[in-house]
């Protein structure tokens, strides 16, 4: 029954792009993987407890990764996946190990710091990186023969997303998921029942950045250009905000949370303009003071 | 080595910023252990203020200084109390406060960003545009200007820290809520003084920095990053730590883009690894903490 489900949401939301203009599929697009964003993000914040502003450097370095390995050392797509993603996960262990030894806000300031170096490192990186100016004019190398383009593609970011979600899902319901909840909730006791505290965050945080390289190996190909502003730290404020004002904590909050901000500046362009951020600083404030479990919090409390 | 000490004295103005910016971080770390980003948002509301009151309605300078400091001491109170506070008293996580003010960060930007043009503004010098010689060292009237400011706001927090029974309720607070409370201390009065004195110490920070850069929407969050540094440089333990961490890294930074052989957009990225290699290798700073 529930695998009828996962397939009926699959062939719904891989369907869609069929139906859509090539402007609406754009958007359709970057909203699948915000949403993908936002779930790998809401578990290492919601599930685990820990702020980490990387999550879309991360993002930036898969898809930076991917197209230098691709097109200026010239490796073959599986290749240059593989070793892009190792590249995130040796990163990311880097920054964790010695993070998370320590109590308190850590993680979150040293990836903020990581997060500012990657942009700068972008600027100067000359002709890997292709500088202020990015890196554009590729395209995503035919595979099996067939060239994936336009709506076929979507399909990509679809079968991406699903997955996102369905490995989130199962860890969230594994010990592994409640050893996180048990992190966030209360270090001392979950290391009193047997809980390697440390190990914990290092691998939530581990596999949370991955996931985030994995969504940005596939936004590379979506715009086929990659360019510093694109990977900024607004973006990183930005998913944190999308997870809190939906719900952090629950897989439903992410995408709720991701949806409403996604589309919100293009419902509220009319009216304010370029000022959405406005909005959204202010829907974060209300939701920490007024509704700390956050969207999904107050529809449990009517749907009740 | 003349080509040093022209450095040394711009190197020492821009280090007095950072540690400005940094005792606002420690301001309101200590008492509430919040790390407050909005900081560097304060210190752009207090150069738009300058600009508003010194350069559109061309006020005395003193007269000016005063009332930005007044209206951010304020405006970081009344953060406090309309975001801090309630989470406190519901005995919410450390993290939600932060979090919080995270938000806030946001909101300040934008509604400076929609009340001004986008636009670089002007914001006057105190005195004339003109270099002042001191034997060897020599500078613009501006750098000794903000040394000078910048050691007496210093002087003025370490007294009160050591010789003033508020300044030791601080301190108190720091070291044990619980106890503190129990002595008779009134916690959300520290609280809210604290935000209230680290807002205008942003705001200070703000006003001096800003004749050089002038006053832009997006100058909060690098003064945000570079307090911050000098900051988990020096350590949170001592207020002597935040200029030492200042100093440390404007020279860190100055020395690097003029001597060392490396592209200068490269420099920029010199804050952020002394950030991360401090964060993860002496996360206490380079002073101790006194027991």
């Amino acid at each position: 029954m529930r695998v009828v489900a996962w397939v009926a949401a699959f062939v719904a939301l891989a369907a869609l792009p069929f139906f859509l203009g090539s402007y609406h599929n754009d958007v359709y697009r970057k909203l699948l993987l915000w949403v993908a964003l936002a779930l790998g993000y809401n578990f290492l914040f919601g599930i685990c407890g820990q702020v980490a502003f990387s999550h879309f450097a991360f993002y930036g370095i898969g898809a930076y990764g991917v197209v230098i390995l691709l097109f200026q050392v010239g490796l073959p797509l599986p290749i240059a996946i593989l070793l892009a993603l190792l590249i995130c996960v040796i990163l990311a262990l880097i920054v964790a190990i010695p993070a998370t030894r320590l109590e308190g806000f850590y993680l979150a300031l040293v990836t903020l710091a990581l997060a500012q170096l990657f942009i700068v490192l972008l600027n100067e990186g000359g002709t890997v990186t292709g500088g202020a100016g990015g890196i554009a004019n590729y395209r995503l190398p035919p595979i099996f023969g067939t060239r994936v383009s336009g709506p076929t593609y979507t399909l990509v970011i679809v079968a991406l997303l699903m997955l996102t979600l369905a490995l989130l899902w199962r860890l969230d319901r594994s010990w592994f998921g409640r050893a996180c909840r048990a992190v966030r909730d209360n270090p001392e006791a979950a290391a009193a029942m047997g809980v390697d505290v440390a190990r914990t965050k290092v691998i939530a945080f581990t596999l949370t950045s991955a996931l985030a390289g994995m969504a940005g190996m596939v936004y590379a190909f979506v715009d086929n250009t990659v360019n510093p502003p694109i990977f900024g730290l607004e973006n990183a404020f930005l998913i944190l905000f999308m997870v809190i004002v939906g719900g952090a904590g629950r897989h439903a909050g992410a995408i709720i949370g991701a949806v409403l901000l996604f589309l919100l500046p293009f419902w509220l362009s009319p009216v304010v303009g370029h000022h959405h951020q406005l909005i959204f600083g202010a829907l974060v404030v209300g939701a920490i003071l007024l509704w700390p479990k956050g969207l999904v919090g107050i529809w449990d409390r009517f749907s009740r | 080595m003349q080509d040093f000490l022209e450095l040394a004295v711009s190197a020492t103005a821009s280090g007095c910023i950072y540690g400005l910016m940094a005792l606002a971080y420690l301001l309101m770390i200590r008492p509430t252990g919040i790390i407050n980003f909005a900081v560097g948002e304060w210190a752009m509301v207090a150069a738009f203020g300058g600009h508003l009151l010194l350069s559109r309605w061309e006020w005395p300078y003193a007269a000016g200084m005063a009332v930005v400091i007044l209206f951010m001491a304020i405006l970081g109170s009344t953060t406090e109390r309309m975001t801090v506070r309630p989470l406190v008293e519901r005995g919410a996580p450390l993290l939600a406060p932060i979090l919080a003010l995270l938000g806030v960060l946001v909101v300040t930007r934008e509604v400076i960003s929609v009340s001004f043009p986008p636009d670089p503004m002007p914001v006057p010098f105190p005195f004339d545009i003109g270099r002042l010689e001191l034997g060897p060292i020599g500078g613009s009237y501006q750098s000794f200007f903000i040394i000078t400011v910048t050691a007496l706001v210093f002087i003025g927090a370490w007294l009160f820290f050591e010789k003033t029974l508020w300044g030791k309720s601080f301190e108190a607070v720091a070291l044990n809520r619980r106890a503190a409370a129990l002595m008779g201390i009134n916690l959300s009065r520290v609280t809210t003084l604290s935000f209230a004195g680290g807002a205008a110490v942003a705001g200070l920070a703000g006003l001096l920095v800003s004749p050089n850069v002038s006053a832009h929407y997006l100058m909060g969050v690098p003064l945000a990053i570079q307090g911050f540094t000098a900051l988990v440089i020096g350590g949170v333990g001592r207020v002597e730590g935040a200029i030492l961490g200042g100093l440390v890294l404007a020279f860190a930074e100055q020395l690097t883009s003029r001597y060392a052989p490396i592209p200068s957009g490269f420099a920029q990225g010199v804050p952020l690894v002394f950030l991360m290699i401090f964060l993860l290798v002496r996360p206490t700073g380079l002073l101790k903490v006194r027991a």
